[in-house]
């Protein structure tokens, strides 16, 4: 027992170090960033030589493009992860699926914001928009909300299925109105993941939806996220302050989304 | 039958999305970067020291080093650092413990890379600088960041590695006679080895990856650095620096950087896979 | 389910009636690009623009001088704005320029830096790399650290072609994508040399003498100061008739004296 005390320890420490960085880092943004949020910050428009004002069109340009890309999300994931457990069977035909959704995942964002620009900007013809954004982040966030489904699917007791199969039902019909329903709160929590994370987005959206700081109306409008006008300020050293309300309420946004997964999670009983 | 058919037809099509796009991705970014590598030459592009693009000299080496290099300095800090959290969340937090430190892994996994690059400007940078000098933006600082980034990868996939490690195993070891300590050191560790090393090989496909905090704090100097205060660059910061005013061959050149970073991301997943492979026939 | 998809209709349908609405406001727009430096005071000068003319919509983004030229020759932007003159192919174009200011390219250095002047074959080495410690120009014995601006800078062109002629920048500089970052930079460390437009000076660093030429408004009129060059809006061949106006405005003297002349010299105070 004696000897062990210097590993147990540095255990200890490691842990600590993790929880110290990270209540530095929000503690920090909060405490520059909670006197600039108001009304005013939330709701009105960047003015002037420095970006003074308010960031409501970034606010509004990164829901815009989180909300397209988790609707065009769904269908494709659940799609996807319905075929993989219902209806395939085990041979090369799921290896090469799941490889090339382990590759979709681990595609550096950046590469995903040229793979952006090259289709949906300039071949498909979308321009800078909110459309093109959208489409590049779902792709990003696929992989995630494809496993999550289909861990959820497979997570329903075979019994289930029999017992539909039982009074007659056909595969479809035990999917729709079974499987998935069953099924529905921890897709939702996989959704609400997949968006989290393209909350975050920045790299893909500087080539797919552009960095025009209008409000977006229209998916074909172009946007700039609150991620990249965090960037711009960063860089262009300009309204620090600013800077600060932005990241903190990026913060807050990706806190509440954590949240939210979790307690969808904890509602239909699963671990992650 | 028929409509059961149409259905196979439809979910499959909706699965082979995935695929379809991975090809995309390497067909669209391939093919508009491939034609620099023919008008330098492979060689040229790849192990050449000079980049020079307004000029016309596309030697990349110092741009895929300085990637390798800051990869190698996160994993040198958040390597032991991750694995060590890891374990601790496994074999040694009461649970109090646990229910805070695994809620703050998940938190740091969602925050955007932005705000890190942000509060490594902001705070690490001035730290650095006074503890190395130089501007304090740099190699060390990029070390820094990325590794409180790759972190929670290697993390809560370690951690999965060392809890799917049998009970009976401690109970055995414990049971000898052997301290919490050498029953992690000895048993547990060697067991879950070949997750902990997947959930590294994976935090180095996230490091190279990642774009945006190492773009704001490294300095993009197209240089090897040579000190923890260089200023140094990575692929995915000059792409992403550059694209935006780059045009004709300049930007041919960032494509190709772009195949470049998507066959490493690849070729990861791909040993991951066969390492997994061979574990699995152990 | 249902709930979702209703609070998705709402929000897209009414983003898209708004729009329409906003649309409907608005009878002409005018896009605007390019040069960093000109960024904010045109920003400000399309807010001032838009409060005179509600129904025109203005926008301006960065990009950086090459970015903006591209842009005003493609048709992309209405107005390319450029921090540099036109070379190699691009003197090739229909662009029309309008000079719009006149800006003061300064050298600075950190505050504590005792350096009072340099003359111009010094700065050319140090910032080639040359010269690497503040002692070999009799200043204090600490490492020099360059920093610079990126190659889609204007004002790091402008300065190239001033001051560098044809000695390139050294590789081991810090570079940053934007004026204020620049200035940061120099701010916070002690060696740190770089260079920015004169708009973008505050307290915060402290100018070199060039030549024993101090830079300031005064030396930039009087044509004492060596490091001047003109801003430019670009358009491709003649402007249409709103983007014509803009450069009416921004060119008009209550603008010159308000908005340029906070940053820069008004283009009709140089005798070219």
């Amino acid at each position: 027992m004696r000897r062990d005390w210097l590993p147990i320890l540095i255990l200890w420490v490691s842990a600590f170090a993790v929880i110290a960085f990270l209540l530095a880092l929000i503690i920090y943004i909060a405490i520059k960033g909670i006197p600039i949020l108001s009304l005013k910050f939330l709701f009105t428009f960047p003015r002037g030589i420095e970006a003074r004002g308010g960031i409501f069109p970034t606010i509004m340009a990164t829901f815009y493009t989180t909300i397209l890309a988790g609707i065009f999300v769904t269908p494709v994931a659940v799609g996807g992860a319905v075929f993989l457990t219902e209806y395939a069977e085990e041979g090369w035909l799921i290896r090469i699926i799941r490889f090339g959704a382990d590759i979709l995942a681990s595609v550096p964002s950046i590469v995903f914001g040229l793979f952006g620009l090259a289709l949906f900007v300039y071949a498909f013809g979308l321009g800078y928009s909110m459309l093109a954004g959208g489409l590049t982040l779902s792709l990003m966030i696929l992989p995630i909300v494809m496993r999550a489904t289909e861990e959820a699917i497979m997570a329903i007791p075979q019994s289930y299925r029999e017992a539909s199969y039982g009074l007659g039902a056909t595969k479809w019909q035990t999917i729709k109105n079974v499987v998935l329903p069953t099924a529905s709160p921890r897709i939702v929590t996989g959704i609400i993941l997949g968006i989290g994370r393209a909350f975050g987005e920045t790299a893909a959206l500087i080539f797919t939806a552009g960095m025009a700081i209008n409000f977006p109306y229209f998916p074909s409008d172009p946007g700039r996220t609150m991620t990249c006008h965090l960037y711009l300020l960063a860089t262009e050293g300009i309204s620090t302050d600013i800077a600060f309300g932005t990241a903190f309420l990026l913060l807050i946004f990706i806190l509440a989304f954590n949240l939210l997964a979790r307690r969808f999670g904890e509602f239909s009983g699963g671990r992650r | 039958m028929k409509k059961e058919k149409f259905l196979y037809g439809l979910f499959l099509f909706a699965a082979f999305i995935a695929v379809i796009s991975i090809l995309l991705i390497f067909l669209f970014v391939g093919i508009r970067g491939f034609p620099i590598i023919s008008k330098v030459g492979l060689l040229n592009f790849i192990f050449g020291m000079d980049w020079t693009p307004t000029e016309g000299r596309f030697g990349a080496f110092p741009l895929i080093v300085g990637s390798l290099l800051v990869t190698l300095g996160a994993l040198v800090i958040g390597g032991p650092l991750g694995v060590s959290v890891a374990i601790f969340l496994a074999e040694i937090a009461p649970d109090s413990m646990r229910r805070i430190v695994r809620p703050a892994v998940e938190l740091l996994a969602g925050i955007p890379s932005v705000v890190y690059g942000f509060f490594g400007i902001v705070v690490i940078v001035p730290i650095i600088r006074k503890l190395v000098g130089g501007s304090g933006f740099g190699f060390l600082t990029g070390s820094v960041v990325l590794a409180v980034m790759i972190l929670p990868t290697i993390t809560t996939l370690s951690e999965d590695a060392i809890r799917a490690v049998p009970k009976k195993y401690t109970v055995g070891s414990l049971g000898l006679g052997a301290t919490k300590w050498q029953t992690i050191r000895h048993v547990v560790l060697p067991v879950a080895a070949q997750g902990i090393i997947s959930a590294i090989i994976l935090g180095i496909g996230r490091a190279i990856g990642e774009t945006m905090a190492v773009l704001m704090v490294l300095g993009n100097a197209p240089i090897i650095p040579t000190s923890l205060s260089d200023p140094m660059t990575t692929m995915t910061s000059v792409i992403a620096l550059d694209m935006s005013y780059a045009s004709g061959d300049h930007q041919v050149a960032l494509f190709a950087l772009g195949l470049i970073l998507f066959l490493f991301s690849t070729s990861l997943v791909a040993i991951v896979r066969i390492y997994q492979m061979r574990g699995k026939v152990k | 389910m249902k709930k979702a998809l209703l609070f998705l209709v709402l929000f897209f349908g009414t983003l898209a009636v708004l729009g329409l609405l906003q649309r409907g406001k608005f009878k002409g727009s005018i896009e605007i690009s390019g040069s960093t430096t000109l960024l904010p005071v045109t920003q400000a000068a399309a807010e001032e623009y838009m409060r005179e003319n509600p129904e025109i919509r203005v926008s301006v983004q960065g990009g950086g001088s090459s970015a903006g030229i591209e842009a005003a020759a493609m048709g992309a932007s209405d107005i390319g704005m450029s921090s540099r003159e036109l070379k190699g192919e691009e003197l090739k174009l229909d662009l029309t320029k309008y000079p719009v200011a006149v800006d003061a390219i300064a050298v600075i250095v950190n505050p504590k830096n005792p350096t009072d002047n340099l003359t111009k074959d010094e700065i050319r080495k140090i910032f080639s790399g040359e010269i690497t410690n503040w002692k070999e120009v009799g200043g204090p014995d600490m490492e020099i650290i360059v920093v610079n601006r990126d190659e889609a800078s204007g004002t790091r062109e402008a300065f190239s072609k001033l001051l560098m002629k044809e000695s390139e920048f050294t590789k081991k500089a810090v570079v940053q994508p934007g004026n204020g970052q620049v200035r940061a930079i120099v701010e916070g460390t002690p060696g740190a040399i770089g260079y920015l437009s004169l708009g973008y000076v505050t307290k915060s660093v402290k100018t070199v003498m060039l030549d024993g030429v101090k830079p300031s408004i005064e030396t930039l009129r009087s044509g004492d100061y060596p490091l001047q060059r003109t801003l430019y809006y670009l358009t491709k061949g003649k402007p249409k008739k709103l983007a014509q106006d803009f450069i009416d405005f921004v060119l008009s003297e209550r603008i010159q004296k308000e908005i340029i002349g906070k940053e820069f010299i008004p283009v009709e105070e140089i005798k070219r």
